[in-house]
Order: C-alpha cells, then sequence, then structure tokens
C-alpha cells in the first residue's frame, strides 16, 4: 500500500509538472495584456468622470483612439443622453455616496454613430487614507441580453395594457348588474353600496329596488358562488329573473321559485350554480311600511329600530337558490315605523377578517352590535357607518360585499 | 392631513440648532435626502436643518403616493408647503436642487409670506430646447431617458422592493447608507421623471419675489452654465454664483463652497 | 394535482364511504367533483361523506355536496354527512342545507 502510494504520488508529480508547463505556454499573457484584451470593457476615471485610462476592448467597441479620450471626455460622454442624465443625477450620486453602483444598463455611443447596450460595474477606488481616488468601471456587452430584455419588457407593458383592458370590462359588467342610482321610494329613505374586492373581476353579488304594482315595491340583494365572468352570467340571469317574476307574480315565495327553476334549468347536468339571495316586498302604510321578507339561505336581514336596538329578521329554513330542484323558501313578515331602518347586506361583510393581526373573521352578530353601538339613524346613516367599517377592514375584506338599506324618515319638529 | 401624517410620509428630518433659521433642503431627481449628507454638517452649526424625501423616494411612504399628485411639480411643491406648515416654520430659507429648484419656486410663489430666501441649487426652469430657448435636451432625449430607466428597473421590483420598503425605521443620516440609497420604485421615477424633464416653468420665475441665490456649476451635463444665467436674469434682483466644480450635484463634488454659498446668503441680512 | 386536498373511496358493509380531506376550495373542487361522479351507488346504498378532515370548505365545496346528493338521488341510494365541522355546519344551516343532509358523528357509525 505504502509503495503504491509512493509510486503514485511521483507519477502525479510528473503529471502536474507537465500540465504546469503546457498552462504557462497558454498563459502567457501579463496583467497588461489581461487589461487591454480582456473580454470586457474597462476604463478608470477620476472622481468628476474625467478618463484617465480605458482598455484597448473598450476602444474597439467605440471606434475611437486612446488619445481623444483619455484626459479629454468624461464617462458620461461616452452614453447616450438619455444614459448621461441617468449618470448625472443617480449613478454619480451613487458612487459618491455609496461607493459603488451595479447592474446599470447604459448604451455606449460609438464613432460611428451606433450604439452598443452594455451592462456597467463600477467601483470607487480608495487610497490609504480612505479618500475616493478612482472610478473603476467594468462594462460588458450586452446586445443579446437587452434584446431580451426588450422582450420582456414589450410583454410586461402588453400585459399591463390587458390588465388595463379586462379591469375596464369587469367594472363596465358590473355597472350593468348594479342599478345606476336607486329609485326614489315615496316616504322612504334608500341608500345602497357595493364594495368590489378585486378591480380584475367582475363580483357576483347584486341588488335591486323597484316599482311593482299599486304601491308596493320589490327589492333583492343576492350573492352568487363564484367570481369572474361565470359568477356574472348567473348574477345577471338572477337579477333579471328576479324583476321579471315579480311582476308575473309578486307573492316573495314565487319569485324565489321562479328564480331556482330558472337557475335549475339552466345548469342542469353542468356545473351547478347557485346564489342566495333575500327578496322582499314593501307596502307603505300610515304608519311606515309592511315588509315581507323571503330568503334563499342568505344571511339574515337586521332591523334598527328608532330607539338604537338591533335585531335579525330570521327567515328559519330558506334553501341557497338553484341548487336543488325542490327548495323551499318561507316568509316573514315585519313593520318598519318612523326611525326603523332595515339592512341588507352580503357575506362579504360578515366574513371579512378585521385588521389587527387576528385571523377571527368578522360575525352577523358582531355586525349587529355595531349597528346597536353606531347611533347610526337612517339608511343614509348607516350605509355611510358601515361604508366606513369597511374601509378600515382593508385587504381583510375579500370578498364582494354589498349593502342596501331601507328606512323610515323620523317626522321633523312642527311635523305631526 | 395632520402634521405627523405629513412627517411621516416625507421621512422628515430635523437636525442642527433648534433656535437657528429655518432651512429646508429639497433632494432633486434621482436620489433622496443623503444627498445632502456632505453640507448637512457645516449648515447645522447655524440653521435649523429640515431634510425630507420627495414622496416615492428614499424612505417617504410609497403609500401616499398617486400619480394624479404627483404628475405635475404642483405636487411636490404642495408638499414642501405642507411639511412647512407642519412644522410651523417662518422666515423659511428654502435650498432646491435640480428640479426641487423649480418645485421652491412654485412653493415660493404660492405662500410668498412662508419663505424668507430661495437657493436654487443648478436648476433649470425647462430642460427642453424651444426656439431660441437652449435647454440643452431634445424630446427624443428625454424618451430616451424614460427609456434608460426603464431598461435599469427591469426586474427591480420584484428583487428590491422587500428590502427596501421594509425596514422604514432605519437611522436617518450619520447612519450606513445602505443599498436602498436613491433607490425608488420604477413606476414611481417614471413618472417623477416625466415630471421633471418635460415641465416648463420659465413663466413661473419672473413672479419669484423672493430673495433668490442661484448656484451653478462650472461644467453641468444636466443644466448648462446658459440656462443658470437664464434663471438669474428672469428672478429680478437674484444673484448668482459660479462653483468652480463640475458636475450636477455640487453638494457631491463641491461640498465645502456648496455650504458657504449657502450659508452666506442666508446669513446675510 | 394539489396536495392541499385528496379523497379516498371505501367499500362498507352500507355502501361507499366518501372521504374528503383538506382544504375544498374552487382550485380543488374539481377534484372532489370527478371522485363523486366516478362513484359507483346501487339502489339501497349509503353514501357516506367523511369530513372528519376537512380543513377548508367555500362555495364550491357545497357545490360538491349537493353534486352528491344528487347523485346518490338518481341511484336511488341515500346520503349522510359524517364529522361535519363546526363551521360548515353553520352554513349549511344559513344555506337552508342543514335539512338535506343526513348527519353521523362520524363515518364509522354505520
Amino acid at each position: 500500500m505504502c509503495q503504491a502510494d509512493d509510486a503514485g504520488g511521483a507519477g502525479e508529480g510528473r503529471d502536474e509538472d507537465r500540465v504546469g508547463a503546457m498552462f504557462s505556454a497558454l498563459l502567457e499573457d501579463s496583467a497588461e495584456d489581461l487589461y487591454e484584451n480582456a473580454p470586457c470593457g474597462y476604463l478608470s476615471t477620476l472622481m468628476d468622470g474625467t478618463i484617465a485610462k480605458i482598455n484597448g476592448t473598450l476602444l474597439g467597441w467605440l471606434g475611437i483612439g486612446r488619445e481623444e479620450l483619455v484626459g479629454r471626455r468624461r464617462f458620461s460622454d461616452l452614453l447616450t443622453v438619455g444614459g448621461r442624465m441617468y449618470y448625472e443625477t443617480h449613478i454619480g450620486p451613487m458612487l459618491t455616496m455609496h461607493g459603488e453602483a451595479g447592474g446599470l444598463a447604459l448604451e455606449l455611443k460609438a464613432a460611428d454613430g451606433t450604439r452598443l447596450p452594455v451592462m456597467a460595474t463600477s467601483r470607487v477606488k480608495t487610497g490609504a487614507d480612505g479618500s475616493a481616488q478612482l472610478i473603476r468601471i467594468t462594462l460588458f456587452d450586452a446586445r443579446d441580453r437587452r434584446a431580451y430584455e426588450r422582450e420582456l419588457l414589450r410583454a410586461r407593458q402588453e400585459s399591463e395594457a390587458d390588465r388595463d383592458r379586462a379591469r375596464q370590462l369587469a367594472s363596465t359588467l358590473q355597472r350593468t348588474l348594479l342599478p345606476p342610482s336607486l329609485m326614489t321610494v315615496p316616504g322612504m329613505e334608500v341608500a345602497a353600496y357595493y364594495h368590489p374586492a378585486s378591480v380584475d373581476e367582475v363580483g357576483g353579488d347584486f341588488y335591486d329596488l323597484f316599482p311593482l304594482t299599486g304601491d308596493s315595491w320589490g327589492f333583492f340583494l343576492g350573492d352568487v358562488s363564484g367570481k369572474g365572468a361565470e359568477a356574472a352570467v348567473v348574477t345577471s340571469l338572477a337579477r333579471y329573473t328576479l324583476r321579471s317574476a315579480a311582476v308575473y307574480n309578486p307573492e316573495p315565495v314565487k319569485v324565489l321559485d321562479n328564480l331556482n327553476t330558472v337557475l335549475q334549468q339552466q345548469y342542469r347536468g353542468g356545473e351547478i350554480r347557485f346564489c342566495t339571495v333575500v327578496y322582499g316586498c314593501l307596502v307603505p302604510d300610515d304608519t311606515g311600511c309592511a315588509i315581507t321578507l323571503v330568503s334563499g339561505g342568505h344571511p339574515p336581514a337586521i332591523v334598527v329600530r328608532a330607539d338604537g336596538t338591533t335585531q335579525f329578521l330570521h327567515t328559519h329554513g330558506g334553501m341557497l337558490v338553484g341548487a336543488i330542484p325542490d327548495a323551499r323558501f318561507t316568509e316573514i313578515t315585519a313593520h318598519l315605523g318612523p326611525g326603523d331602518t332595515l339592512l341588507l347586506y352580503s357575506d362579504g361583510l360578515t366574513e371579512a377578517r378585521p385588521v389587527g393581526g387576528s385571523s377571527e373573521r368578522y360575525s352577523e352578530e358582531e355586525l349587529l352590535d355595531h349597528l346597536a353601538a353606531s347611533a347610526a339613524h337612517g339608511a343614509s346613516e348607516v350605509i355611510a357607518s358601515l361604508t366606513e367599517l369597511l374601509t378600515g377592514f382593508g385587504d381583510g375584506v375579500e370578498d364582494d360585499t354589498a349593502l342596501l338599506a331601507l328606512s323610515i324618515p323620523l317626522p321633523r319638529d312642527g311635523d305631526s | 392631513m395632520s402634521a405627523v401624517d405629513v412627517t411621516t410620509r416625507n421621512n422628515v428630518t430635523v437636525l442642527g440648532r433648534e433656535d437657528g433659521p429655518a432651512v429646508v433642503l429639497a433632494h432633486g431627481f434621482g436620489c433622496d435626502q443623503n444627498l445632502w449628507r456632505l453640507v448637512v454638517p457645516a449648515l447645522a452649526e447655524r440653521f435649523r436643518v429640515v431634510l425630507f424625501d420627495h414622496v416615492g423616494s428614499g424612505r417617504s411612504d410609497s403609500s401616499a403616493w398617486s400619480a394624479g399628485r404627483y404628475s405635475t411639480l404642483d405636487g411636490y411643491a404642495e408638499d414642501v408647503l405642507e411639511i412647512c406648515s407642519a412644522l410651523d416654520l417662518r422666515d423659511v430659507v428654502l435650498v432646491g436642487h435640480s428640479v426641487s429648484a423649480m418645485i421652491a419656486v412654485l412653493a415660493a410663489n404660492r405662500e410668498p409670506d412662508r419663505f424668507a430666501k430661495l437657493v436654487l441649487l443648478t436648476p433649470s426652469p425647462c430642460y427642453v430646447d424651444d426656439g431660441d430657448y437652449r435647454g440643452g435636451f431634445s424630446r427624443d432625449d428625454i424618451d430616451e431617458l424614460l427609456e434608460s430607466l426603464d431598461s435599469n428597473y427591469l426586474g427591480w421590483s420584484a428583487t428590491m422592493a422587500p428590502v427596501i420598503m421594509g425596514n422604514p425605521d432605519r437611522p436617518e443620516l450619520g447612519g450606513e447608507l445602505t443599498d436602498s440609497f436613491c433607490r425608488t420604485d420604477p413606476m414611481i421615477a417614471g413618472v417623477f421623471a416625466r415630471a421633471t424633464f418635460l415641465s416648463d416653468n420659465r413663466a413661473d420665475l419672473p413672479k419669484v419675489a423672493t430673495p433668490t441665490l442661484v448656484v451653478q456649476t462650472a461644467q453641468d451635463a444636466i443644466a448648462s452654465q446658459e440656462v443658470g444665467r437664464f434663471v438669474h436674469e428672469q428672478i429680478a434682483g437674484s444673484e448668482l454664483v459660479t462653483l468652480d466644480a463640475t458636475g450636477h450635484c455640487p453638494q457631491l463634488s463641491a461640498p465645502e463652497a456648496t455650504a458657504a454659498a449657502i450659508i452666506g446668503f442666508a446669513g446675510a441680512r | 394535482m394539489s396536495t392541499r386536498f385528496s379523497t379516498t373511496t371505501s367499500a362498507v358493509p352500507a355502501g361507499l364511504v366518501l372521504a374528503l380531506v383538506g382544504e375544498l376550495d374552487s382550485s380543488t373542487a374539481p377534484a372532489a367533483q370527478e371522485a363523486i361522479r366516478r362513484l359507483t351507488l346501487r339502489a339501497g346504498d349509503r353514501l357516506i361523506v367523511d369530513l372528519a378532515r376537512l380543513e377548508f370548505c367555500d362555495s364550491s365545496g357545497i357545490a360538491a355536496l349537493i353534486a352528491a346528493r344528487s347523485l346518490a338521488g338518481r341511484a336511488g341510494a341515500t346520503i349522510a354527512l359524517a364529522a361535519v365541522p363546526r363551521h360548515l355546519g353553520k352554513v349549511l344551516g344559513l344555506l337552508g342545507l342543514a335539512d338535506l343532509f343526513t348527519t353521523l358523528p362520524n363515518a364509522d357509525h354505520t
């Protein structure tokens, strides 16, 4: 073993000698030659940018003689005007204050007018006392890279333009799913708010308020499962079905039966599409208005009474709409007197994650308490208070949120 | 906006003599308040020195940025006025470098009573040539700069943003300069560059009623001596100093001379 | 295939047990729907959907449960949900669907 090792070691030694001799024959270049003919451009400048030293490779790229540059021109003179401005306002200060600047995309202007894209790295050389003496700059030919970057840039610009178009389309489509402005109901105050969770996609919430025969009015607020174009189709279908069904037969349970049938027919065999919705009918009377509500799997409506107390209007057993052929809906009645407000909302609000670290979602109960504590009276104040609440949640609102409030104003002083 | 909001938004730093006259230093395009670092010690001996970052630069609150407010220099001038008001500064000496020289002009014209003096450091009221006026650049040149910004910032946002945005509470002047120095959001930089290099504020110069010092350098690739003279001639009663320095940032290339010029003018009765 | 969600189907004397494991949302619901389509139920079978290890369920998950109920109905089989997570139980109640599903404390309860 020992002997073999020795013999092997001697053999390796002889090989190393041979390789070393071969390398030194190849590596005859001096440091000077390496500088002059390096595969990149080198130059050194004084702190004010005056060129002090420049290598042959860079002179070759520029097609300019050494004597024309050294001591006569500044580095920024070699750049295009845009690059020069960038150098003066950004790179120069970076070098002075930070001592180095890298990853700089610049373009050199050659003597024949052509432009050569380069990537530059520069560093300040300091003397023994720490004072800045020179700026050393290395330049790499970046023609291929720049072409690739242009492609990237173009792709980015295109995608930004596409995104803008998509947002435009989404917002246009969204507007068609909501009434441009709420109708005025004589003797009532109405207010609504829509908070889109995303500017990129059409949301799935919807609401409306519209006149029925005689003195009665229909209203609804709903939420379609999913988002985007497919949900928008269902939203649109739901909104128009509810309005036409209400005219055909205004009885609230029948209106939701009708919507359930339409959604079932539309999506039979395909992906199930459903929505939750509260539909209501209101009839003004001498002391306010009578309300009939029917819910299809939707969070319970809330009444804020004139004295500030709040309560849920539970419609037990109402199933979500469009999922089951034989869905059942039940109706309840309520009365709004002067100062009372009825609020319909979607679960974007009650499922929000309030800011503050907690992963707990907001809830219907907290909403009820918020309204009781807010001292907001009347539809406009209630909507304003909730809009503020939503704004406070910030990114915690993950889903679209629709709010619709109806109230009977209190008689003003002097009225009776 | 509350005083705290304004000082946070613009990352306002106040140092120097509390009882001294207020000197507000406004940095130009491409950098942040660190650019004043070399002149601050001399100024701080005599003045109450107020430094800040324009929204979108340095360690300002980028979330306060909006294209609407900051597409023109007026939005930046409004910020300067809000900073002065938030700190309740009176008889302010406002020093504006590069584009901030014009921002200073706009601010002083809006609230002349607030300012005692203006120092315009390497100013240009208009970078683009126009008839007999030689701003030094063509519209194509400016487009080239914007393109240059685009290619330099390619890939910036993804890798650099967290580093820069994540440390708002680092020590200010005197602290270690970090990679965030002179870094800015590429989109914001593009809008600021447009506002900077495409504005024409020549008509605002004759309206300046505040005593003004124009400081230029002997050789400046961005704002030529000719442009400096133009500014001086347009502002009645202004003084012009040409420093024996090179480049667009004399506060870096000749900090002593720059500080001396500011102190001489600001300290004079 | 997402690792956030998986399904297993096993035959038991009373019929089939379909376990939904992980997070059931719009991105994983297609996998659940596919698993439901492949169930072979005979008349009189009971399909037990085991939700013991279901960590999240949104409206696409509800849609999958409804699809399972429809499939069972067409085959003449019955459906039951086992180990319904509390939040899901609340949502099913809110949506008016609680009565549509028999519930069991766990999947062994056959």
